[in-house]
């Protein structure tokens, strides 16, 4: 990756990309558009970056109200070989599980090609991921 | 649209009365008023052709209607040309003016909007063509420009002034689709959703067009290219119009 002239190898190596923001509603429109310009630079077609843009917005919206006060929300963004995934998580004061039961969840699972639950005693995560062919045109 | 020509033929004589009389001239105001009148139909022509990209159908008659006038009022008949060959090129030019210099709601370098109305072309034509969204690489290729061009086009659209949401659905004439029937076949898929009952209040309370928009994404699992097509907006307005709402209903989830 340090070798020279070697950009045109990104593509095809897996990136890592990791942002950390105020678990806050104001802060997630930078994740998004974070999300949205790595699709774009995936060469997905235009309504998958949308799609991801929304599913990260749908994400973040869901982790952050369930964020302990004065926390940050990380994403991490796994980016190569045709995909993105994403792996947004919060920390939480006492043990809870990411609701799935709900529209939103059926917004996240429309949106992308896989979308799962994250827990542990200390934080809850949402994952993401889609592919720049999507299965089901 | 063939019989362009022959339906405005009886106008030719009132443009060379008019040029004929001097600047204050009484009778000049009526016979303006009458080819204006007389030319309506061109510039509604023109301004639905330019239909579906964000911006409201008022504006862009008004628009065209502007470049009809200085058409009118600039035309010289002794020139020899027919005026339509003369105000089509003037009303359009008049409409892409607008699209470039007043719907931005943010300051944007001229070579971006002009890059974003080719952008906005391009998606429409690539759609058709793909039958799916095209992918920045598609559209440079099509603009021959390279693809940071078009990333920065792209994001250069997020300054685009977000269309208010009383904005009128025009065109449903033309697909044969209302937003109606979309409904009634998504509603459907809806009733297979267990949490129904929690959802149905929510979306009954948005307005029409978003929760058509919102069911078809996601209850009848329509792409928002389809979805365009299918209500006859933009893909670009029915990625705003769905964040949009999924926002809004958030809100109302939350309480």
């Amino acid at each position: 990756m340090i070798a020279p002239g070697g950009q045109q190898a990104e593509t095809d190596t897996h990136a890592l990309i990791e942002m950390r923001v105020a678990a806050s509603a104001a802060h997630i429109s930078a994740v998004r558009v974070v999300a949205a310009d790595l699709a774009a630079r995936q060469d997905f077609d235009l309504d998958a970056v949308s799609d991801l843009r929304m599913a990260v917005d749908e994400a973040c919206a869901t982790l952050v109200p369930l964020a302990a006060a004065g926390t940050m929300l990380s994403c991490r963004f796994l980016v190569g070989a045709g995909r993105i995934e994403v792996q947004a998580s919060v920390s939480v004061a006492e043990r809870t599980t990411v609701p799935q039961n709900t529209f939103g969840w059926r917004v996240l699972t429309t949106l992308t090609d896989e979308a799962f639950a994250t827990s542990d005693r200390h934080s809850i995560g949402i994952t993401l991921c889609v592919r720049r062919e999507r299965t089901e045109g | 649209m063939t019989s362009q020509d022959s339906g405005y033929e009886h106008l030719a004589p009132l443009f060379k009365e008019f040029a004929s009389l001097p600047e204050d001239h009484p009778r000049r105001q009526q016979l303006r008023d009458e080819l204006v009148t007389g030319y309506l139909p061109v510039a509604l022509h023109i301004a639905r052709r330019f239909a579906h990209r964000g911006e409201p159908q008022e504006d862009l008659e008004q628009v065209a209607t502007v470049g009809l006038i200085n058409a009118v009022d600039r035309f010289e008949p002794d020139r020899g040309s027919d005026f339509l060959s003369y105000a089509v090129p003037t009303i359009t030019g008049e409409v892409r003016r607008h699209f470039r210099d007043q719907a931005w709601s943010m300051r944007v370098p001229r070579r971006l909007k002009d890059l974003h109305v080719a952008i906005g072309a391009a998606v429409s034509e690539l759609s058709q063509n793909l039958g799916r969204a095209p992918r920045p690489s598609e559209i440079a290729a099509r603009l021959q420009c390279s693809t940071e061009d078009v990333l920065e086009g792209i994001e250069a659209s997020a300054a685009y002034r977000s269309t208010s949401l009383d904005e009128v659905l025009t065109g449903d004439d033309s697909s044969g689709h209302t937003a109606a029937d979309a409904l009634g076949q998504a509603d459907q898929a809806l009733d297979q959703v267990e949490y129904r009952e929690s959802v149905r209040p929510l979306l009954e309370s948005l307005p029409e067009r978003e929760r058509t928009i919102l069911l078809l994404r996601f209850f009848g699992n329509l792409t928002q290219t389809q979805i365009a097509q299918q209500v006859g907006i933009s893909q670009m307005h029915v990625s705003r119009l769905l964040a949009q709402t999924l926002a809004a209903l958030r809100d109302n989830l939350a309480d």
